[in-house]
Protein backbone atom coordinates (compact mmCIF):
# COMPACT_ATOMS: atom_id res chain seq x y z
CA UNK A 1 0.00 0.00 0.00
CA UNK A 2 1.56 3.35 -0.94
CA UNK A 3 -1.75 5.63 -1.01
CA UNK A 4 -3.63 7.47 1.97
CA UNK A 5 -7.13 6.14 2.06
CA UNK A 6 -9.28 8.54 -0.04
CA UNK A 7 -12.17 10.17 1.08
CA UNK A 8 -15.38 9.30 0.41
CA UNK A 9 -17.66 11.17 -1.88
CA UNK A 10 -20.21 12.08 0.99
CA UNK A 11 -17.62 12.81 3.61
CA UNK A 12 -16.42 15.55 1.19
CA UNK A 13 -19.37 17.38 0.50
CA UNK A 14 -19.70 17.75 3.84
CA UNK A 15 -16.85 19.25 4.45
CA UNK A 16 -17.35 21.86 1.97
CA UNK A 17 -20.74 22.36 2.36
CA UNK A 18 -19.85 22.84 6.03
CA UNK A 19 -17.23 25.24 5.18
CA UNK A 20 -19.91 27.14 3.10
CA UNK A 21 -21.50 28.04 6.67
CA UNK A 22 -18.14 28.47 8.34
CA UNK A 23 -18.06 25.55 9.94
CA UNK A 24 -15.10 22.88 10.45
CA UNK A 25 -14.72 19.30 10.53
CA UNK A 26 -13.47 19.82 14.61
CA UNK A 27 -15.39 23.43 15.08
CA UNK A 28 -12.63 25.77 14.78
CA UNK A 29 -13.06 29.00 13.07
CA UNK A 30 -11.52 29.37 9.65
CA UNK A 31 -8.02 31.28 11.00
CA UNK A 32 -7.51 29.01 13.84
CA UNK A 33 -4.52 26.55 14.48
CA UNK A 34 -5.16 23.42 16.02
CA UNK A 35 -4.01 23.13 19.73
CA UNK A 36 -0.57 23.16 19.78
CA UNK A 37 2.21 21.59 22.24
CA UNK A 38 5.36 21.75 22.23
CA UNK A 39 7.88 20.07 25.20
CA UNK A 40 11.42 19.76 25.28
CA UNK A 41 13.74 16.56 26.09
CA UNK A 42 16.28 16.11 28.47
CA UNK A 43 19.23 16.99 25.79
CA UNK A 44 19.25 19.95 23.99
CA UNK A 45 17.48 20.79 21.22
CA UNK A 46 15.11 17.45 21.60
CA UNK A 47 11.85 18.74 20.93
CA UNK A 48 8.71 17.02 20.94
CA UNK A 49 5.77 18.49 19.33
CA UNK A 50 1.75 18.07 19.18
CA UNK A 51 -0.52 19.38 16.81
CA UNK A 52 -3.86 18.19 17.16
CA UNK A 53 -3.37 14.78 16.09
CA UNK A 54 -0.02 15.43 14.11
CA UNK A 55 2.91 14.22 16.46
CA UNK A 56 6.42 14.84 15.37
CA UNK A 57 9.83 14.59 17.29
CA UNK A 58 12.78 17.33 16.28
CA UNK A 59 16.38 16.30 17.07
CA UNK A 60 19.42 18.62 16.30
CA UNK A 61 22.72 17.77 16.88
CA UNK A 62 26.33 18.96 16.01
CA UNK A 63 29.51 17.95 14.99
CA UNK A 64 32.67 19.12 14.11
CA UNK A 65 33.72 18.69 10.28
CA UNK A 66 35.46 20.48 7.25
CA UNK A 67 33.74 23.23 5.67
CA UNK A 68 32.98 23.44 1.81
CA UNK A 69 36.26 24.39 -0.05
CA UNK A 70 33.79 27.24 -2.18
CA UNK A 71 32.61 28.78 1.17
CA UNK A 72 35.77 28.04 4.16
CA UNK A 73 33.81 30.87 6.33
CA UNK A 74 30.67 29.05 6.77
CA UNK A 75 29.52 26.10 8.31
CA UNK A 76 27.14 23.36 7.18
CA UNK A 77 23.01 22.92 8.09
CA UNK A 78 21.05 20.40 7.21
CA UNK A 79 17.68 19.89 8.15
CA UNK A 80 16.38 16.21 7.19
CA UNK A 81 12.83 14.82 7.10
CA UNK A 82 12.31 11.04 5.99
CA UNK A 83 9.01 9.90 6.64
CA UNK A 84 8.45 6.29 7.75
CA UNK A 85 6.03 3.76 8.46
CA UNK A 86 5.81 5.33 11.46
CA UNK A 87 3.65 8.60 10.92
CA UNK A 88 1.10 6.75 8.51
CA UNK A 89 0.63 3.34 6.87
CA UNK A 90 0.35 4.88 3.59
CA UNK A 91 4.40 5.55 3.36
CA UNK A 92 6.83 3.16 3.04
CA UNK A 93 10.06 3.01 4.64
CA UNK A 94 13.23 3.70 3.11
CA UNK A 95 11.38 4.94 0.10
CA UNK A 96 11.12 8.70 -0.92
CA UNK A 97 7.01 10.14 -1.87
CA UNK A 98 6.03 13.32 -2.88
CA UNK A 99 4.97 14.83 0.68
CA UNK A 100 8.63 13.87 1.86
CA UNK A 101 10.46 16.21 -0.99
CA UNK A 102 7.37 18.49 -0.58
CA UNK A 103 7.79 19.34 3.06
CA UNK A 104 11.30 18.93 3.14
CA UNK A 105 11.60 22.09 0.09
CA UNK A 106 9.57 24.03 2.22
CA UNK A 107 11.51 23.55 5.18
CA UNK A 108 14.58 24.43 3.15
CA UNK A 109 13.51 27.06 1.46
CA UNK A 110 11.97 28.87 4.70
CA UNK A 111 14.36 27.86 6.95
CA UNK A 112 18.13 27.40 5.42
CA UNK A 113 17.60 29.18 2.59
CA UNK A 114 16.38 32.60 4.95
CA UNK A 115 19.63 31.97 6.48
CA UNK A 116 17.55 31.63 9.88
CA UNK A 117 20.57 29.89 11.15
CA UNK A 118 23.48 31.95 10.73
CA UNK A 119 26.15 29.40 9.17
CA UNK A 120 28.70 31.67 9.37
CA UNK A 121 28.78 31.79 13.33
CA UNK A 122 29.41 28.34 12.81
CA UNK A 123 33.06 28.22 11.38
CA UNK A 124 35.83 27.72 14.07
CA UNK A 125 38.88 27.95 11.84
CA UNK A 126 38.67 29.18 8.14
CA UNK A 127 38.88 26.18 5.93
CA UNK A 128 39.81 23.79 8.30
CA UNK A 129 37.18 23.19 10.55
CA UNK A 130 33.50 24.29 11.20
CA UNK A 131 29.90 23.06 13.06
CA UNK A 132 27.73 21.05 11.00
CA UNK A 133 24.82 21.74 12.62
CA UNK A 134 21.97 18.62 11.75
CA UNK A 135 18.17 18.84 12.34
CA UNK A 136 16.52 15.34 12.15
CA UNK A 137 12.65 15.44 11.43
CA UNK A 138 10.24 12.34 12.50
CA UNK A 139 7.08 12.22 11.80
CA UNK A 140 5.35 9.48 14.72
CA UNK A 141 1.92 10.65 13.94
CA UNK A 142 0.37 12.44 10.84
CA UNK A 143 -2.60 14.50 10.50
CA UNK A 144 -2.28 17.06 7.86
CA UNK A 145 0.04 19.83 8.03
CA UNK A 146 3.32 18.84 8.59
CA UNK A 147 4.86 21.36 6.82
CA UNK A 148 3.88 24.12 9.80
CA UNK A 149 4.36 21.58 12.26
CA UNK A 150 7.77 20.36 11.06
CA UNK A 151 8.95 24.26 10.82
CA UNK A 152 7.47 25.23 14.35
CA UNK A 153 9.54 22.18 15.90
CA UNK A 154 12.56 23.00 14.00
CA UNK A 155 12.53 26.59 14.97
CA UNK A 156 12.00 25.58 18.47
CA UNK A 157 14.91 23.00 18.24
CA UNK A 158 17.07 25.22 16.96
CA UNK A 159 16.39 27.84 19.73
CA UNK A 160 16.63 25.52 22.44
CA UNK A 161 19.83 23.75 20.99
CA UNK A 162 23.24 24.17 22.81
CA UNK A 163 26.68 23.28 21.02
CA UNK A 164 30.16 22.28 22.87
CA UNK A 165 32.37 25.73 23.13
CA UNK A 166 35.18 25.24 20.79
CA UNK A 167 38.35 27.49 21.14
CA UNK A 168 41.27 27.35 18.63
CA UNK A 169 44.47 27.54 20.51
CA UNK A 170 48.04 27.62 18.42
CA UNK A 171 46.34 26.41 15.34
CA UNK A 172 44.35 23.59 17.13
CA UNK A 173 40.88 23.22 17.54
CA UNK A 174 39.86 22.40 21.26
CA UNK A 175 36.34 21.15 21.54
CA UNK A 176 35.14 21.47 25.44
CA UNK A 177 33.16 18.81 26.78
CA UNK A 178 29.26 19.53 28.12
CA UNK A 179 30.67 19.27 31.59
CA UNK A 180 33.89 21.84 31.12
CA UNK A 181 32.50 24.78 29.58
CA UNK A 182 29.18 26.15 29.49
CA UNK A 183 27.59 25.02 26.33
CA UNK A 184 26.96 28.10 23.58
CA UNK A 185 23.59 28.45 22.03
CA UNK A 186 22.90 28.75 18.07
CA UNK A 187 23.14 32.49 16.79
CA UNK A 188 19.39 33.05 15.09
CA UNK A 189 19.17 35.76 13.04
CA UNK A 190 15.44 35.91 12.53
CA UNK A 191 12.41 33.46 13.53
CA UNK A 192 10.56 32.46 10.22
CA UNK A 193 7.71 30.15 10.49
CA UNK A 194 5.71 28.65 7.88
CA UNK A 195 1.58 29.13 7.58
CA UNK A 196 -0.29 26.70 5.52
CA UNK A 197 -3.96 27.35 3.71
CA UNK A 198 -5.74 25.46 1.87
CA UNK A 199 -8.42 26.63 -0.53
CA UNK A 200 -11.84 25.35 -1.24
CA UNK A 201 -15.13 26.12 -3.18
CA UNK A 202 -12.68 28.22 -5.88
CA UNK A 203 -11.11 29.94 -2.83
CA UNK A 204 -14.23 31.50 -1.44
CA UNK A 205 -13.19 29.82 1.64
CA UNK A 206 -9.76 29.47 2.94
CA UNK A 207 -8.46 27.84 6.38
CA UNK A 208 -5.34 27.71 8.07
CA UNK A 209 -4.08 24.20 9.80
CA UNK A 210 -5.85 21.52 7.59
CA UNK A 211 -6.52 18.67 9.00
CA UNK A 212 -5.80 15.21 6.68
CA UNK A 213 -9.33 15.01 6.14
CA UNK A 214 -9.60 18.68 5.15
CA UNK A 215 -6.45 18.45 3.07
CA UNK A 216 -7.59 15.64 1.41
CA UNK A 217 -10.92 17.58 0.31
CA UNK A 218 -8.84 20.49 -0.62
CA UNK A 219 -8.97 22.32 -4.01
CA UNK A 220 -5.55 23.74 -3.48
CA UNK A 221 -2.94 25.17 -0.73
CA UNK A 222 -0.92 28.37 -0.52
CA UNK A 223 2.04 28.51 1.98
CA UNK A 224 3.52 31.51 3.73
CA UNK A 225 6.77 31.67 5.00
CA UNK A 226 7.33 34.90 7.79
CA UNK A 227 8.99 35.73 10.41
CA UNK A 228 7.50 38.13 13.45
CA UNK A 229 8.58 40.94 11.99
CA UNK A 230 6.51 40.47 9.28
CA UNK A 231 9.01 39.63 6.98
CA UNK A 232 7.37 37.24 3.78
CA UNK A 233 10.72 34.77 3.32
CA UNK A 234 8.32 32.88 1.19
CA UNK A 235 5.51 32.17 -0.77
CA UNK A 236 4.22 29.41 -2.94
CA UNK A 237 0.83 28.61 -4.46
CA UNK A 238 2.77 24.80 -5.59
CA UNK A 239 0.04 23.04 -7.05
CA UNK A 240 -4.26 22.57 -7.50
CA UNK A 241 -6.52 25.12 -8.38
CA UNK A 242 -5.77 28.88 -8.64
CA UNK A 243 -6.32 30.97 -5.92
CA UNK A 244 -7.54 34.73 -5.38
CA UNK A 245 -5.13 37.40 -5.46
CA UNK A 246 -7.17 38.89 -3.20
CA UNK A 247 -7.12 35.97 -0.79
CA UNK A 248 -3.27 35.67 -0.35
CA UNK A 249 -3.19 39.51 0.41
CA UNK A 250 -5.60 39.00 2.95
CA UNK A 251 -3.82 35.33 4.07
CA UNK A 252 -0.68 36.87 4.71
CA UNK A 253 -2.21 39.46 7.44
CA UNK A 254 -3.67 36.23 9.69
CA UNK A 255 0.12 34.44 8.87
CA UNK A 256 1.14 37.41 10.69
CA UNK A 257 -0.75 37.16 13.38
CA UNK A 258 0.12 33.18 13.85
CA UNK A 259 3.54 33.76 13.30
CA UNK A 260 3.58 36.30 16.15
CA UNK A 261 1.22 34.07 18.08
CA UNK A 262 3.34 30.92 17.58
CA UNK A 263 6.52 32.48 18.58
CA UNK A 264 5.50 33.48 21.67
CA UNK A 265 4.31 30.39 22.36
CA UNK A 266 7.45 29.03 21.60
CA UNK A 267 9.82 31.84 23.61
CA UNK A 268 7.27 30.92 26.54
CA UNK A 269 8.11 26.92 26.53
CA UNK A 270 11.54 28.08 26.44
CA UNK A 271 11.99 30.15 29.37
CA UNK A 272 9.75 27.87 31.30
CA UNK A 273 12.66 25.12 30.51
CA UNK A 274 15.33 27.02 30.66
CA UNK A 275 14.26 28.67 34.14
CA UNK A 276 13.80 24.81 35.31
CA UNK A 277 17.15 23.54 33.87
CA UNK A 278 19.07 26.87 35.32
CA UNK A 279 17.27 25.45 38.96
CA UNK A 280 18.69 22.36 38.63
CA UNK A 281 21.58 23.38 36.99
CA UNK A 282 25.41 21.37 37.23
CA UNK A 283 24.15 20.22 40.76
CA UNK A 284 24.34 16.41 40.01
CA UNK A 285 27.61 17.15 38.03
CA UNK A 286 29.20 19.24 40.11
CA UNK A 287 29.03 16.87 43.53
CA UNK A 288 32.02 16.54 45.40
CA UNK A 289 31.99 12.45 45.03
CA UNK A 290 32.13 12.42 41.39
CA UNK A 291 34.75 10.94 39.73
CA UNK A 292 37.37 13.54 38.40
CA UNK A 293 37.61 13.98 34.88
CA UNK A 294 41.55 14.36 33.74
CA UNK A 295 41.71 16.41 30.81
CA UNK A 296 43.30 15.87 28.09
CA UNK A 297 45.42 18.36 25.82
CA UNK B 1 18.84 0.09 39.81
CA UNK B 2 16.58 1.67 37.94
CA UNK B 3 14.14 -0.69 35.85
CA UNK B 4 12.72 0.54 32.40
CA UNK B 5 9.69 2.55 31.08
CA UNK B 6 7.24 1.68 28.69
CA UNK B 7 3.80 2.24 27.66
CA UNK B 8 1.55 0.62 25.04
CA UNK B 9 -0.25 2.48 21.81
CA UNK B 10 0.36 5.90 22.41
CA UNK B 11 0.40 6.78 18.26
CA UNK B 12 -2.99 7.41 16.39
CA UNK B 13 -2.13 6.05 12.52
CA UNK B 14 0.29 3.06 13.30
CA UNK B 15 -2.29 -0.44 14.07
CA UNK B 16 -0.08 -0.61 17.39
CA UNK B 17 3.24 0.99 19.10
CA UNK B 18 4.75 1.01 22.10
CA UNK B 19 7.68 3.80 23.59
CA UNK B 20 10.34 2.16 26.18
CA UNK B 21 12.95 4.06 27.83
CA UNK B 22 16.06 2.79 29.76
CA UNK B 23 17.71 4.50 32.42
CA UNK B 24 20.91 2.74 32.60
CA UNK B 25 22.03 3.05 29.05
CA UNK B 26 19.98 6.15 28.51
CA UNK B 27 18.25 5.32 25.32
CA UNK B 28 14.46 5.71 24.57
CA UNK B 29 12.68 4.04 21.52
CA UNK B 30 9.35 4.66 19.42
CA UNK B 31 8.06 1.51 17.95
CA UNK B 32 5.29 1.42 15.07
CA UNK B 33 3.91 -1.62 13.82
CA UNK B 34 1.46 -1.58 10.71
CA UNK B 35 0.25 -5.47 10.17
CA UNK B 36 -1.31 -7.08 7.95
CA UNK B 37 -0.58 -4.69 5.63
CA UNK B 38 -0.49 -5.27 1.71
CA UNK B 39 2.96 -5.62 0.18
CA UNK B 40 4.24 -5.13 -3.55
CA UNK B 41 4.10 -8.17 -5.16
CA UNK B 42 8.01 -8.17 -5.82
CA UNK B 43 8.49 -9.13 -1.79
CA UNK B 44 6.13 -11.86 -1.35
CA UNK B 45 8.00 -13.83 -3.41
CA UNK B 46 10.19 -15.70 -1.10
CA UNK B 47 7.27 -17.17 1.32
CA UNK B 48 3.94 -17.02 -0.21
CA UNK B 49 2.68 -19.16 2.51
CA UNK B 50 3.60 -17.17 5.45
CA UNK B 51 3.75 -12.66 6.14
CA UNK B 52 6.68 -11.42 5.59
CA UNK B 53 8.22 -9.39 8.75
CA UNK B 54 9.78 -6.04 7.89
CA UNK B 55 11.89 -4.14 10.46
CA UNK B 56 13.25 -0.59 9.88
CA UNK B 57 15.50 1.00 12.41
CA UNK B 58 15.57 4.78 11.96
CA UNK B 59 18.34 5.96 13.90
CA UNK B 60 18.35 10.06 15.85
CA UNK B 61 20.21 11.97 14.65
CA UNK B 62 21.79 10.08 11.55
CA UNK B 63 20.65 8.70 8.22
CA UNK B 64 20.89 5.42 8.44
CA UNK B 65 23.26 3.15 7.61
CA UNK B 66 25.61 -0.38 7.48
CA UNK B 67 24.71 -0.44 11.48
CA UNK B 68 21.04 -0.40 11.02
CA UNK B 69 20.81 -2.60 8.11
CA UNK B 70 22.88 -5.29 10.31
CA UNK B 71 20.63 -4.62 13.29
CA UNK B 72 17.78 -4.61 10.86
CA UNK B 73 18.80 -8.28 10.21
CA UNK B 74 18.80 -9.55 13.70
CA UNK B 75 15.87 -7.87 14.75
CA UNK B 76 13.89 -9.64 11.91
CA UNK B 77 15.21 -13.09 12.59
CA UNK B 78 13.97 -12.94 15.82
CA UNK B 79 11.23 -10.76 15.69
CA UNK B 80 10.08 -12.97 12.33
CA UNK B 81 10.75 -16.49 14.51
CA UNK B 82 7.45 -15.70 17.05
CA UNK B 83 4.99 -14.37 14.84
CA UNK B 84 2.47 -16.70 13.66
CA UNK B 85 2.65 -16.20 10.10
CA UNK B 86 0.30 -18.72 8.89
CA UNK B 87 -2.61 -17.29 10.55
CA UNK B 88 -5.65 -16.31 8.67
CA UNK B 89 -5.03 -12.90 6.89
CA UNK B 90 -1.44 -13.28 6.95
CA UNK B 91 -0.17 -15.17 4.53
CA UNK B 92 1.05 -12.85 1.72
CA UNK B 93 0.79 -9.67 3.52
CA UNK B 94 3.34 -8.03 5.78
CA UNK B 95 4.00 -6.89 9.02
CA UNK B 96 6.08 -3.70 8.78
CA UNK B 97 8.25 -2.92 12.12
CA UNK B 98 9.50 0.89 12.48
CA UNK B 99 11.67 1.49 15.29
CA UNK B 100 12.84 5.01 15.74
CA UNK B 101 15.66 5.97 18.28
CA UNK B 102 14.45 9.38 19.34
CA UNK B 103 16.45 9.66 22.68
CA UNK B 104 19.91 8.79 24.04
CA UNK B 105 23.30 8.75 22.68
CA UNK B 106 23.15 8.30 18.90
CA UNK B 107 25.44 4.73 17.92
CA UNK B 108 28.24 6.30 15.85
CA UNK B 109 29.00 4.94 12.60
CA UNK B 110 31.28 1.66 13.01
CA UNK B 111 29.88 1.61 16.78
CA UNK B 112 28.50 -1.85 18.65
CA UNK B 113 24.99 -2.05 18.46
CA UNK B 114 25.08 -4.56 20.71
CA UNK B 115 24.08 -1.89 23.16
CA UNK B 116 20.77 -0.57 22.21
CA UNK B 117 19.48 -4.72 21.02
CA UNK B 118 17.63 -5.45 24.00
CA UNK B 119 15.75 -2.25 23.80
CA UNK B 120 15.07 -2.38 20.54
CA UNK B 121 13.68 -5.92 20.95
CA UNK B 122 11.51 -4.93 23.81
CA UNK B 123 10.23 -2.12 21.77
CA UNK B 124 9.17 -4.56 18.50
CA UNK B 125 7.81 -7.10 20.75
CA UNK B 126 5.44 -4.65 22.97
CA UNK B 127 4.16 -2.70 19.36
CA UNK B 128 3.26 -6.38 17.96
CA UNK B 129 1.63 -6.73 21.01
CA UNK B 130 -0.34 -3.65 20.87
CA UNK B 131 -0.93 -4.09 17.56
CA UNK B 132 -2.33 -7.55 18.35
CA UNK B 133 -0.10 -9.59 15.95
CA UNK B 134 -0.43 -12.97 16.15
CA UNK B 135 2.64 -14.27 18.27
CA UNK B 136 3.72 -18.26 19.24
CA UNK B 137 5.71 -16.93 22.33
CA UNK B 138 7.17 -13.34 24.28
CA UNK B 139 10.71 -12.90 25.38
CA UNK B 140 13.16 -10.85 27.11
CA UNK B 141 16.70 -9.75 26.72
CA UNK B 142 19.57 -8.20 28.04
CA UNK B 143 22.66 -6.71 27.87
CA UNK B 144 25.96 -7.60 29.76
CA UNK B 145 29.00 -6.09 29.92
CA UNK B 146 32.34 -8.10 31.25
CA UNK B 147 34.69 -5.70 32.60
CA UNK B 148 38.04 -6.09 32.54
CA UNK B 149 38.15 -7.60 36.19
CA UNK B 150 35.69 -10.00 35.31
CA UNK B 151 33.03 -8.48 37.11
CA UNK B 152 29.77 -8.84 34.82
CA UNK B 153 27.60 -5.21 34.58
CA UNK B 154 24.17 -5.51 33.35
CA UNK B 155 22.72 -2.68 30.96
CA UNK B 156 26.49 -0.72 31.00
CA UNK B 157 25.92 2.89 29.41
CA UNK B 158 27.46 3.42 26.19
CA UNK B 159 30.71 4.40 28.01
CA UNK B 160 31.31 1.52 30.01
CA UNK B 161 30.00 -0.58 27.01
CA UNK B 162 33.71 0.65 25.09
CA UNK B 163 35.63 0.00 28.24
CA UNK B 164 34.28 -4.01 28.66
CA UNK B 165 36.00 -6.68 27.45
CA UNK B 166 33.13 -8.39 25.77
CA UNK B 167 29.91 -7.64 25.41
CA UNK B 168 26.83 -10.45 25.69
CA UNK B 169 23.24 -9.60 24.36
CA UNK B 170 20.65 -12.78 25.84
CA UNK B 171 16.69 -13.27 24.63
CA UNK B 172 15.06 -16.11 26.27
CA UNK B 173 11.52 -17.44 25.07
CA UNK B 174 8.90 -16.90 28.52
CA UNK B 175 10.02 -20.46 28.67
CA UNK B 176 13.29 -20.06 28.90
CA UNK B 177 14.36 -21.43 25.93
CA UNK B 178 18.03 -19.72 24.33
CA UNK B 179 16.42 -17.19 20.85
CA UNK B 180 19.37 -14.87 20.47
CA UNK B 181 22.84 -15.20 21.32
CA UNK B 182 25.03 -11.90 20.19
CA UNK B 183 28.60 -11.61 21.98
CA UNK B 184 31.56 -9.28 20.75
CA UNK B 185 34.84 -9.11 22.13
CA UNK B 186 37.30 -11.67 23.95
CA UNK B 187 35.90 -14.25 26.28
CA UNK B 188 36.29 -17.49 26.78
CA UNK B 189 33.63 -20.74 27.01
CA UNK B 190 33.36 -20.80 31.18
CA UNK B 191 32.42 -16.34 30.71
CA UNK B 192 30.29 -17.23 28.36
CA UNK B 193 27.88 -19.43 30.55
CA UNK B 194 28.80 -17.64 33.64
CA UNK B 195 26.83 -14.93 31.84
CA UNK B 196 24.10 -16.88 30.13
CA UNK B 197 23.12 -18.03 33.56
CA UNK B 198 23.13 -14.42 34.77
CA UNK B 199 21.28 -13.45 32.15
CA UNK B 200 18.66 -16.04 32.17
CA UNK B 201 18.64 -14.63 35.96
CA UNK B 202 17.91 -11.48 35.36
CA UNK B 203 15.29 -11.90 32.30
CA UNK B 204 13.41 -14.90 34.26
CA UNK B 205 13.90 -13.86 37.72
CA UNK B 206 13.76 -16.66 39.92
CA UNK B 207 11.46 -19.54 38.08
CA UNK B 208 10.81 -23.08 38.46
CA UNK B 209 9.40 -24.75 35.38
CA UNK B 210 7.26 -27.74 36.22
CA UNK B 211 7.25 -30.71 33.75
CA UNK B 212 4.36 -30.02 31.38
CA UNK B 213 6.09 -26.72 30.64
CA UNK B 214 3.99 -24.28 32.56
CA UNK B 215 6.28 -21.80 34.19
CA UNK B 216 5.31 -21.08 37.39
CA UNK B 217 6.79 -17.42 38.58
CA UNK B 218 8.10 -16.85 42.43
CA UNK B 219 6.07 -13.95 43.73
CA UNK B 220 8.57 -11.51 44.70
CA UNK B 221 10.64 -11.48 41.96
CA UNK B 222 8.59 -11.99 39.09
CA UNK B 223 7.96 -8.43 39.32
CA UNK B 224 12.04 -7.71 39.33
CA UNK B 225 12.26 -9.70 35.91
CA UNK B 226 12.18 -8.64 32.39
CA UNK B 227 9.64 -10.55 31.79
CA UNK B 228 7.45 -9.96 34.49
CA UNK B 229 8.02 -6.21 33.47
CA UNK B 230 7.25 -7.36 30.09
CA UNK B 231 3.83 -9.00 31.44
CA UNK B 232 3.32 -6.08 33.87
CA UNK B 233 3.04 -3.28 30.97
CA UNK B 234 1.01 -5.18 29.05
CA UNK B 235 -1.06 -6.10 31.93
CA UNK B 236 -1.82 -2.39 32.74
CA UNK B 237 -2.49 -1.57 29.39
CA UNK B 238 -5.47 -3.98 29.11
CA UNK B 239 -6.59 -2.99 32.45
CA UNK B 240 -6.89 0.80 31.31
CA UNK B 241 -8.41 -0.66 27.61
CA UNK B 242 -11.21 -2.51 29.66
CA UNK B 243 -11.35 -0.09 32.40
CA UNK B 244 -15.10 0.56 31.49
CA UNK B 245 -15.78 -3.63 31.62
CA UNK B 246 -14.33 -3.54 35.50
CA UNK B 247 -16.28 -0.55 36.28
CA UNK B 248 -19.66 -2.05 35.02
CA UNK B 249 -19.31 -5.49 37.16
Amino acid sequence: MSKEAQLSIAERDFILEALCENVRLDGRKPDDYRPLNISFGEEYGHVKLQLGKTNIIVRISAEVTKPREDRPFDGLFNINLELSAMGSPAWENGRTNDIEAYATNILDRIIRHSNALDTESLCILKGVSCWSIRADVHIIDYDGNITDAACIAVMAGLQHFRRPDAVVRDGRVIVYGVEQRVPVPLNITHKPLSVTFQTYNDSKHVIVDATLKEEQAAEGDIVIGMNSAGDVCYLSKYAGAPADAMAIVNKTNVAWEKVKEINAAIEKVLQADLAKRAKIGMADESRAENDRLVQIE
Amino acid sequence: MVGPIASLSQLHRSDGSASYKCPATGYSILGAVNGPIELPARRDALKPEEATVEVFVKPGTTTGGVGERYIEGILRSVLGKIVLGREKGFPRRGVVITLAIVGGENVARGDNYLTILPALLHTGLLAMISASVPLSMTFSATLLGVTEDGDIVRDPSPTAAKAAVSLHVFAFSSKNHLLLNESEGRFGFDTWEYVRERALSICQGETTASADGDVAMGEGTASASVSGFIRETVEDQIYSDYAYKLDSI
